[in-house]
């Protein structure tokens, strides 16, 4: 069933009607005067630096773990030896999402799932241990906290990890990530701080490393959560951006760093980078864009070095198919190209099995030699914004801005992205494009091989997902036992008051939380202290 | 029990069922939009939904037995013996309820699922045989 061309609307992704070509009127009159200026250069649409992958070929950056931190510490030093040029820990999801330890009643109900999501990490002995050989001093790591109330536990395991193995924090180089999109819209948590909490953690690791980790990344705003949560091209820069004004206005108002540092903090930024290769790679221009623009006329931050927007890009973990899962990997490779087109400084490729289960080694090590081969076999490394100056891109470049900002502006008038959140709107957007999608697939309008259309496999091999291992459960209940029974309990008991008390009060929390990691306080003792202090979020939307 | 109802997608008018469905998460895992889609698509279809969230085992037989349903949903998001045991309790308590699954579900899983009796709709499944399934297990048709 399908329409013939005369009927078909043509669109991208987003909704922008296409034309079958473009001329040079078709680029908007405001968006010609940029058309000069080259990559490196603000508005910086055509690329963060100007040697581009010559000098700076992306980061191969993929999200890994599951089982025992000694587990994943295996799968991390896997990817390194694949080449692999950066880490990302993953978190039981579980557990660290909901700050609770293996024994509360929510994860001993589901005792099997614990470990599937990423390695079980209540202690900073597990995190140790997940880092046990990993050359921390020297690569790029993420140190997991995607979720907005894990992440100055993740960070602060982290970063105690490093200073107990002598290296110098103010030379660290890495990343987290807190992220609203992640729990507050797309996977939304049984329980969580409200989200101004969540800006004032947010804004604590901010300051905190502006004054202690200059090298890291405090914050990394995750549009990709935002889109893969349904959100589409335009909806989820404008999202993106409005998240980023949030923790621009909270600095601002504690007055306690110079803007521009903070600017820079917030300037490295996650997208999603799904099926429509042209809308998605003028994307990222886009955001370069609106990130310049944004600094300058709100914020009258003009220093190259702070408005040239960072970009890592994960491929749409949705895209991957559960039918004939090798097709995935001509999607992976697809999007990654997409990114790459335009113009990335990390890139992680979501497993061919995605949608069975977290990646198998195999799939693992596929999503890395896809960017290998992109980066080794196709030349696009040569040449920095091979798109730029294509009047089809640099029109749609100008639409998804136009359309972002119009975006920007409805969240604005509502109060501002948290406001959003509170309300249920973003999940209200999110919700109506992914029922759109399903629609649209149910009558044929949108084919999507191998699923709806070209359903007969041939494939002599079964993609079963992969489960990891059978302890982390047991390990997990023990070493938390451990930990208990071996810390000194006064020490711990001192390090949870001090924390409770800054979270009560305007202090930053980064410096208890070091000193409460240091303690072997545990993850959900930390929790705990949260929601006595702050209580749940009201979710808004009904799952 | 036969009040028409106006699709809110396609303006179609659907007779209300009369059948109650229970929708519920087994993992601690928050994606929504799954469960959301589906249950959009069964009141569409004239049902009545009833959403639980994340849910363990015995809230989902509590709720199943509470809301007096005609099925159960279970959305399945990790180890598949945490969803094993979500539906045997079901079976063992609400004698007959029918019970249908989405999620992540990996052919391992689906053929363990499978062979207690509940039909498995993995990603890609497509809201017409969802809701098909829907009518076909509470007798519908």
């Amino acid at each position: 069933m399908q329409t013939p061309p005369e009927d078909r609307k043509w669109t991208s992704a987003s909704g922008i009607p296409l034309k079958s070509f473009y001329l040079p009127d078709d680029v908007p009159e405001g968006h010609r005067r940029v058309l000069g200026a080259a990559p490196g250069e603000p508005p910086f649409h055509r690329g963060a630096y100007a040697t581009g992958y010559r000098t700076k070929p992306w980061r191969i950056f993929q999200l890994s773990g599951f089982g025992k931190p000694e587990d994943e510490n295996e799968r991390i030093k896997f990817l390194l030896e694949q080449g692999e040029t950066g880490f990302l820990m993953e978190h039981d999801r579980n557990t660290a999402d909901h700050l609770y330890n293996v024994d509360h009643p929510e994860v001993l109900a589901r005792r099997e799932d614990v470990g599937l999501t990423g390695a079980v990490m209540q202690s900073v002995r597990d995190i140790d241990i997940c880092l046990r050989d990993l050359p921390i001093d020297s690569t790029y790591g993420h140190a997991g906290g995607a979720v907005v109330q894990h992440a100055p536990y993740a960070l602060a395991g982290y970063w105690t990890v490093a200073r107990r193995r002598g290296y110098d924090l103010s030379r660290l180089p890495g990343t987290g990530q807190s992220d609203y999109f992640l729990t507050y819209l797309g996977c939304v948590t049984k329980q969580q701080v409200p989200t101004d909490a969540g800006l004032r953690l947010n804004a604590d690791i901010i300051e905190f490393c502006d004054q202690y980790l200059p090298r890291w990344v405090p914050v990394s705003i995750a549009g990709y959560n935002g889109a893969d949560s349904g959100l589409n091209a335009p909806q989820e820069l404008g999202a993106l951006f409005a998240n980023a004004v949030e923790y621009l206005e909270e600095i601002k108002r504690r007055g306690t760093m110079p803007l521009a540092k903070a600017a820079r903090g917030c300037g490295g930024v996650s997208f999603r980078m799904s099926m429509d290769v042209f809308e998605e790679a003028s994307k990222l221009r886009a955001a370069r864009l609106m990130w310049t623009q944004l600094l300058a006329e709100r914020y009258d931050i003009t220093d190259p070095k702070v408005s040239n927007l960072r970009i890592h890009c994960v491929t749409a973990g949705s895209r991957m198919q559960y039918q004939q899962p090798f097709n995935n990997i001509v999607r992976g490779t697809l999007m990654g190209l997409a990114a790459a087109l335009g113009g990335v400084q990390s890139l992680g490729v979501s497993g061919y099995d995605e949608a069975l289960s977290i990646p198998s080694e195999h799939a693992h090590q596929m999503s890395v030699r896809i960017q290998q081969i992109l980066q080794e076999e196709t030349n696009i490394a040569s040449v920095t914004d091979p798109l730029g100056g294509s009047y089809y891109i640099e029109t749609l470049t100008a639409q998804l801005i136009e359309r972002a900002w119009a975006f920007f502006d409805e969240i604005q008038a509502q109060g501002g992205f948290l406001a959003c959140l509170d309300s249920g709107w973003l999940h209200q957007q999110a919700a109506e494009n992914q029922h759109q999608e399903f629609m649209a697939q149910a009558d044929g309008s949108q084919r999507i091989i191998g699923v709806t259309d070209h359903t007969d496999d041939v494939s002599p091999f079964e993609v079963d997902g992969f489960m990891g291992v059978d302890d982390a459960f047991d390990v997990a209940l023990e070493r938390l036992e451990a930990v208990r029974r071996e810390r000194h309990e006064k020490g711990a008991a001192d390090a949870m008051r001090a924390l409770e008390q800054a979270c009560r009060g305007d202090a930053n929390i980064m410096g208890p939380m070091m000193d409460a990691l240091e303690a072997e306080v545990t993850l959900g003792e930390i929790g705990d202290i949260y929601r006595q202090v702050w209580g749940d979020w009201s979710t808004p939307i009904q799952t | 029990m036969s009040e028409p109802t106006t699709n809110a997608t396609t303006g179609a008018t659907t007779s209300a069922t009369g059948k109650r469905v229970l929708m519920a998460k087994t993992g601690l895992d928050g994606h929504w939009r799954g469960p959301t889609i589906v249950a959009t698509a069964l009141r569409d279809a004239g049902f009545e939904v009833i959403m639980i969230g994340m849910a363990r085992a015995e809230e989902v037989v509590q709720a199943a037995i509470d809301e007096d349903v005609d099925l159960v949903g279970l959305n399945v998001g990790g180890h598949v013996d945490v969803a094993v045991r979500a539906v045997e309790q079901i079976q063992s308590s609400c004698d007959g309820v029918p019970i249908f699954a989405g999620g992540v579900v990996p052919p391992h899983a689906k053929r363990k699922l499978e062979a207690l009796g509940v039909e498995v709709y993995p990603p890609g499944s497509q809201l017409p045989e969802i809701v098909e399934a829907a009518r076909r297990l509470t007798g519908i048709i």
